[in-house]
């Protein structure tokens, strides 16, 4: 990576400090509104935690969702790994939290078989326009993603249901006790 | 009792599991103990009794998983979240492909079996553990000594313990035929490639470590590593599975592995074949951007976000601008624009295959091939004007008219105006000198001066077209006799500009660039059409100039019978349309085609035309029927067209 150079400490050890990526600067200086994002720790430029807000005008309007971001130890050329940290129910968003959009998977791997590879991870890309991204696939679910195969079964036939769990989980990110 | 302890082992964590473990193995052997009270016939009781030996075994697999916990921490420290996370995941693999391995040696099951089996995963999973850890280097900021101390051992170890176990299956199946240790032998032998990944893998990424700049050819070693473990593990599988097929049955277990392995090795394969081909291309073909290229996209590469340096930058063919050393990791996963998606191995052309006729400089860059084109055009315009004006008669019309030929002209126009009076032509075929004493045969050796002309612009790359030839040779009185009657477009201009290859006899022989030859597609063939295409221009360009210079000569020798022609275009019944064709060379002239103005146009065609109706004054009406009808077959292709 270019965004370290090499030290030693006083023990002999090669210390490597990783500059921060200008993406971190880009989201810290101007963030986009809804997303705050940073390294978890000022060692470790790797992983990032983010919280994204739910899109204004959806079932997830008022929630802040928490989440981790890994990042290869070849990006840009790789595409980092998403991951929610709370529980989410979402067509696009496995069980375990990871995110599953085109923007995330590098071109020539497609684990749904339905992405067009126009949309695919290029080093052009940054962490900003992911987090767009998973703003807008909050806003709008792919139902033809099948990472949650339930969440999509619902969102397609019953949207009222869909709503009410989606309700639930925002109220849990608050720390809202729920109603019911 | 066996497989409740079984399931509460799995469920339980850390010492739930071994209390329960050492509880029940400790009520085991107490049990034996108080009923044979002595030692061996207790340990002979706990042997013959299948729940007392079911305990015992839990208790053995408890005690193996802490020592490798202890083992673990002693080469890994603290394993994080992701490593143990991929552990467990292709553990669960390994065990599944064990429990298919099962069935086809359940003749050999034995405890000794299966304590090799456990042994293996183990063993597997301190070699996937190592790979990670070794992958981890790259990104941890610290990288202590205890660090290098523990991989280094681990390393060592592993190695000693796979050449160890796949000395010892062959030792036993050359002894004793195949057997199980057929598949052990296969799993170590596998296992010592992962280890030989690792420690490659390792040594670079400390080289790369202890290195203070940025090392580029890394990516490409480690790209070339895994071709040849890949090389390496798929010859294996091959082996292995010949072996079982003729020694057991197919070898099940082994599938999801092996088809993971030859995916991969074909994908590291096809990396290899087109990064090297696009670093290639990148090299060769792309230009360095110039300072007023970075100038534009603010210096920023937009790969790594650093400033860039004219020099260290390439453009690629659609005109974006990154670090050649970021392109050259990009290329290798992917061959495309990282902007646009661009596919650079597709529409650029490879390495020229043809060797070079013409001169370099037009070869070399792709951009600068346009520039040049229009600078020749300029330059022929010039050429036309000195030839032509040093012609005697009409020489001040002819100044004029080059002053004003548009460098620009659209195509279609151009054939209907060659072509009209290239009927009219034919049909005055018997008898050419009536042309008012013109001196036409000066215009036609002008045109073949103007040809060679445009034949020595170009290098003589590839010859004039056939039809051209034949113009020069046949040496004709009429410049438009022998152009085609057709309308000259583009597949066959594209088919003459270019010799068409030989049929070779075997295509599926050919490689790859050898076909794309065929296809001319070309870098080569495409320089040789697009300067086919400005030779053409060039020609159309001196027909049009000839053709107004004809019509000036009409004027000037006072010649205007345009009422005749008027007269037959009425009784042609041409639309208004097509008379606006007709015009068109005169409105070209004035380089702003307008389809609605016929006033002063209409004055220098009808007089050529009327002209040479004029001139034959004894049409036999057969001819003119004729004519009317060409006249209205050329205005309905004209207004297709347009």
């Amino acid at each position: 990576m270019r965004y370290r150079y090499n030290t030693t400490n006083l023990n002999g050890c090669v210390i490597r400090i990783f500059f921060p990526p200008p993406p971190y600067l880009e989201l810290t200086l101007n963030p986009p509104e809804g997303i705050i994002a940073g390294p978890i720790t000022e060692e470790n430029y790797f992983e990032w935690e983010a919280l994204i807000t739910g899109p204004e005008g959806t079932c997830f309007e008022g929630g802040v969702f928490p989440a981790k971001l890994i990042f290869p130890s070849d990006y840009p050329l790789s595409p980092p790994k998403m991951s929610f940290t709370c529980e989410m129910f979402h067509p696009n968003i496995y069980s375990d939290g990871r995110v599953c959009i085109s923007i995330l998977h590098a071109p020539g791997d497609d684990p749904m078989g339905y992405e067009s590879s126009n949309e695919r991870w290029s080093p052009v890309q940054s962490v900003e326009k992911i987090l767009l991204s998973v703003i807008s696939m909050l806003a709008e679910p792919n139902d033809e993603s099948g990472a949650n195969v339930d969440a999509a079964k619902m969102w397609r036939e019953n949207r009222d249901e869909f709503n009410k769990i989606a309700e639930k989980l925002v109220r849990k990110t608050l720390g809202i006790p729920t109603n019911t | 009792m066996a497989t409740t302890t079984a399931a509460a082992a799995a469920k339980m964590t850390g010492t739930t599991a071994i209390a329960v473990s050492l509880a029940l193995s400790g009520c085991v052997v107490a049990n034996a103990f108080r009923q044979k009270k002595q030692f061996y016939p207790s340990v002979v009781y706990i042997c013959k009794s299948n729940p007392s030996m079911a305990v015992m075994y839990m208790q053995a697999l408890v005690a193996v998983y802490f020592l490798g916990k202890l083992i673990g921490k002693l080469f890994f420290g603290q394993l994080r979240a992701a490593e143990s996370e991929r552990l467990i995941e292709k553990a669960w693999y390994a065990v599944t492909e064990t429990c298919l391995a099962f069935t086809i040696f359940k003749d050999d099951l034995s405890p000794k079996f299966v304590a090799l089996f456990t042994l293996l995963l183990f063993l597997k999973c301190f070699h996937w553990l190592a790979e990670d850890r070794v992958d981890y280097m790259e990104r941890t900021p610290v990288i202590s000594y205890v660090f290098h101390i523990r991989i280094w051992s681990l390393l060592i170890f592993l190695t000693v313990a796979d050449i160890y176990f796949v000395h010892d299956a062959y030792t036993t199946t050359v002894a004793k035929g195949p057997s199980v240790q057929l598949v052990f032998g296969f799993e170590y032998a596998l296992l010592i490639t992962l280890v030989a990944t690792a420690a490659f893998k390792y040594i670079l990424h400390s080289v790369d470590v202890y290195s203070d700049t940025f090392w580029e050819s890394k990516a490409v070693l480690l790209l070339y590593l895994e071709f040849f473990i890949g090389l390496c593990k798929a010859v294996m599988y091959v082996f292995f599975l010949v072996i079982m097929v003729r020694t057991f049955t197919v070898p099940l277990f082994a599938f999801r592995p092996m088809y993971h392995t030859l995916r991969n090795f074909k994908k590291v394969f096809q990396d290899l074949v087109l990064s090297r081909r696009a670093i290639h291309n990148m090299n060769t073909l792309y230009p360095d951007a110039t300072i007023q290229d970075l100038q534009v996209i603010e210096n920023v590469c937009i790969i790594c976000r650093e400033d860039m340096t004219a020099a260290a930058a390439k453009k690629l063919p659609c005109n974006h601008i990154f670090h050649t050393s970021c392109l050259r990791s990009w290329f290798q996963r992917h061959q495309t624009c990282p902007t646009c998606r661009l596919d650079i191995l597709r529409p650029a052309p490879i390495t020229p295959v043809e060797t070079e006729r013409r001169p370099m400089h037009r070869a070399a860059q792709p951009s600068t091939t346009v520039p040049a084109n229009t600078h020749s055009t300029a330059d022929l315009g010039n050429r036309q004007g000195s030839s032509i004006g040093n012609r005697p008669s009409g020489s001040q019309t002819g100044s004029r008219v080059n002053n004003q030929i548009p460098q620009n002209f659209t195509f279609k126009p151009f054939n209907f105006q060659q072509q009209a009076p290239n009927n009219e032509n034919n049909i005055n075929n018997n008898d050419p000198n009536l042309n008012n004493g013109l001196p036409l045969h000066n215009i036609n050796e002008s045109l073949i001066q103007l040809m060679n002309a445009t034949r020595l612009e170009n290098g003589n790359g590839f010859g004039l077209p056939p039809f051209m030839n034949n113009t020069e040779q046949s040496n004709s009185n009429l410049p438009f006799n022998t152009v085609p009657p057709v309308p000259l477009n583009f597949p066959f201009v594209g088919g003459v500009a270019i010799q068409s290859p030989h049929m070779p006899p075997n295509l599926d022989a050919l490689s790859d660039d050898e076909l794309r030859h065929l296809e001319q597609n070309t870098r080569q063939a495409c320089v040789d059409r697009i300067k086919f295409l400005n030779d053409i221009k060039c020609m159309l360009d001196t027909a049009a100039m000839l053709m107004n210079h004809y019509n000036s000569a009409h004027i000037i020798s006072g010649v205007d019978d345009s009422d005749t022609f008027i007269d037959i275009v009425k009784t042609s019944k041409v639309t208004e349309n097509n008379e606006q064709l007709e015009t068109e060379p005169s409105n070209n002239i004035s380089s702003d085609i307008d389809f609605n103005t016929s006033n002063s146009s209409n004055e220098g065609t009808s007089s050529s035309s009327g002209s040479d109706d004029q001139l034959l004054p004894e049409e036999t009406e057969q001819q003119r029927v004729i004519r009317l009808k060409r006249l209205e077959k050329f205005s309905n292709s004209g207004n297709n067209s347009t």
